[in-house]
């Protein structure tokens, strides 16, 4: 806990293809054969129909913030050094929504729901992260 | 579903105050409000048959040994036939009402004895507590990577709802500063000196909208309480706190998969306790809602249908929530001025109701209170749950 070192995900063995595709920076879902829903987070079986039928899609990576906070204070202690930083939930075009980071921006500029994209940032040799930024015009 | 409408009763309360208390052992918490529920109640601690202590997130080793019957050890209970654990975080409080009230409803218990205690003040340090609650409750693959805490899961509340809403920072100081007008009023608050809506307003910005004055913070501290059937309640006392509805909805687990972070289940946990209850929001004359931080006691509020949605803010900063108005909120001061002490935020607010209607309230009494409505949420406001009592059968 007292370590300043940042903490990768826990992966769990069927989101191991989310993480994978994020390396090699594509932003993957799992999609239902049975009821055709995008379904975040990674299941082992569809959240919506019950279904085990799930394969992996690539998707838009767009999304809008629905909403966020620029944490500027007693910040966990991993993250200290990064004050401000921009907490975000993304609801993404596909229906499902994401807690993640909004980068490559002033903070303090953003706004609810403004429309992001995904970009990815590479945490370590072993874990890319994949966050979100403003788009453009 | 058997409802357990008019069947039980809290007979018994007891409180240790909420502070920072080096020289305490955390069990010290337990057994005093232990001691106090038993001698409230009038009754023999040897009445006592079920034994059922909610966590304590400070220590593991403490909170095994509330597993491993130590609470029963410590009291010397003669005929306590089980000791059992229930724990859902803030939401423990009200799944004692409903947990213990159906192991009184069927038979399985005559008297239960739910305790609650903490050291999360002088057991852990400042950023420990930080680092704790950066953990507990949040995903470690999907939000612990993106450093999401608590702040940031209130903030991300705040933020959406003011947008929404158009209400503004001070209706969120509001609530703070009601809080610690009841908790001016409570011997065992944390704090409990006066504050004004500048204090709140210039303390430090946390995590934006968020600021440190309307955060809670952590500290030790305990609160137990005695319930039985609602028969053998009326031979204890003149005045129980009966149990009249129960309503819940779980939502989520990760505060991301939340479709609405406005919201949550309120309104139809609301409902359910307030159609089995027979009463209506107006008949209430204590509204323990749960606060942790101010927005969510504004969506209590709101959800369960005190008032419109945008409009808790103005009872709040108008003084109706606050000692002599029409809708007393939150009468020990809450986690914001009271003091958090984990699990214990749920627990103390269904010891204040029951204090309430029991008439036991002192300096911050609620002159004839009939009913009380409280609620509570754990984790990352991943569940709703609202008890409706009163001190007569409807
Ligand atoms: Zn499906």
């Amino acid at each position: 806990m007292s370590t300043n070192q940042k903490p990768g995900p826990v992966v769990n063995e069927w989101a191991r293809p989310y993480w994978d595709y994020a390396k090699q920076n594509k932003f993957c879902l799992q999609q239902c054969n049975d009821c055709g829903k995008h379904i975040f987070y990674p299941r082992i079986a569809c959240p919506h129909c019950g279904s085990s039928d799930v394969k992996w899609v690539e998707v838009s990576g767009k999304g809008r913030i629905y909403s966020y906070t620029v944490v500027e204070n007693n910040a966990p202690s991993a993250f200290q050094a990064d004050v401000p930083y921009v907490v975000a939930i993304i609801k993404l075009e596909e229906g499902v929504q994401l807690l993640s980071n909004v980068v490559e921006c002033d903070p303090y500029q953003l706004e609810f729901d403004m429309p992001v994209e995904v970009v990815f940032e590479k945490l370590d040799e072993e874990v890319t992260l994949p966050k979100f930024r403003p788009v453009k015009g | 579903m058997s409802s357990l409408k008019n069947k039980v009763a809290i007979v018994g309360i007891g409180e240790v105050p909420t502070g920072r208390f080096p020289e305490k052992a955390a069990i010290y918490h337990a057994i005093e409000s232990a001691r106090l529920a038993i001698a409230d109640a009038g009754i023999s601690k040897d009445d006592i048959d079920f034994v059922m202590p909610t966590a304590s997130l400070y220590s593991s080793q403490f909170n095994t040994e509330l597993v491993t019957c130590r609470i029963p050890e410590e009291l010397g209970l003669k005929n306590a036939h089980t000791n059992c654990q229930i724990f859902a975080g803030g939401s423990s409080g009200s799944c004692f009402l409903s947990m213990a009230g159906s192991l009184i409803n069927s038979g399985v218990a005559k008297y239960v004895l739910c305790a609650h205690a903490e050291r999360l003040g002088t057991g852990v340090t400042a950023q420990g507590g930080i680092d704790l609650f950066s953990q507990a409750g949040i995903s470690v693959e999907w939000e612990v990577p993106y450093g999401q805490h608590y702040s940031s899961i209130a903030a991300m509340s705040t933020g959406r709802y003011l947008h929404e809403t158009g209400c503004t920072d001070e209706h969120m100081a509001a609530v703070c500063v009601s809080n610690r007008k009841w908790a001016e009023l409570n011997p065992n608050a944390a704090f409990r000196k006066p504050l004004s809506l500048e204090e709140v307003l210039s303390s430090k910005m946390l995590s934006t909208p968020l600021r440190a004055k309307q955060s809670n913070m952590l500290f030790d501290g305990g609160s137990a309480f005695i319930i039985t059937s609602a028969e053998r309640a009326r031979d204890l006392t003149d005045r129980p706190a009966y149990l009249l509805g129960t309503g819940g909805r779980v939502t989520h687990f990760a505060f991301s998969q939340e479709p609405d972070v406005t919201r949550f289940g309120w309104a139809q946990a609301g409902k359910d306790a307030f159609e089995e209850a027979g009463i209506t929001p107006q008949d209430v004359d204590v509204a323990e809602i749960y606060d942790s931080y101010p927005i969510y006691q504004i969506i209590g509020l709101e959800e369960l249908g005190f008032c419109g949605r945008g409009e808790a803010g103005e009872l709040f900063l108008k003084g109706d929530t606050w000692p002599g108005g029409k809708l007393p909120c939150t009468t020990n001061g809450g986690m914001l001025s009271q003091g958090h002490t984990g699990a214990g935020g749920g627990v103390a607010l269904i010891v204040e109701a029951a204090r309430q209607l029991m008439g036991k309230a002192g300096d911050r009494q609620v002159p004839g209170a009939r009913f009380a409505v409280e609620t509570g949420t754990g984790g990352t406001y991943m569940d709703a749950q609202v008890s409706v009592l009163g001190t007569e059968i409807v």
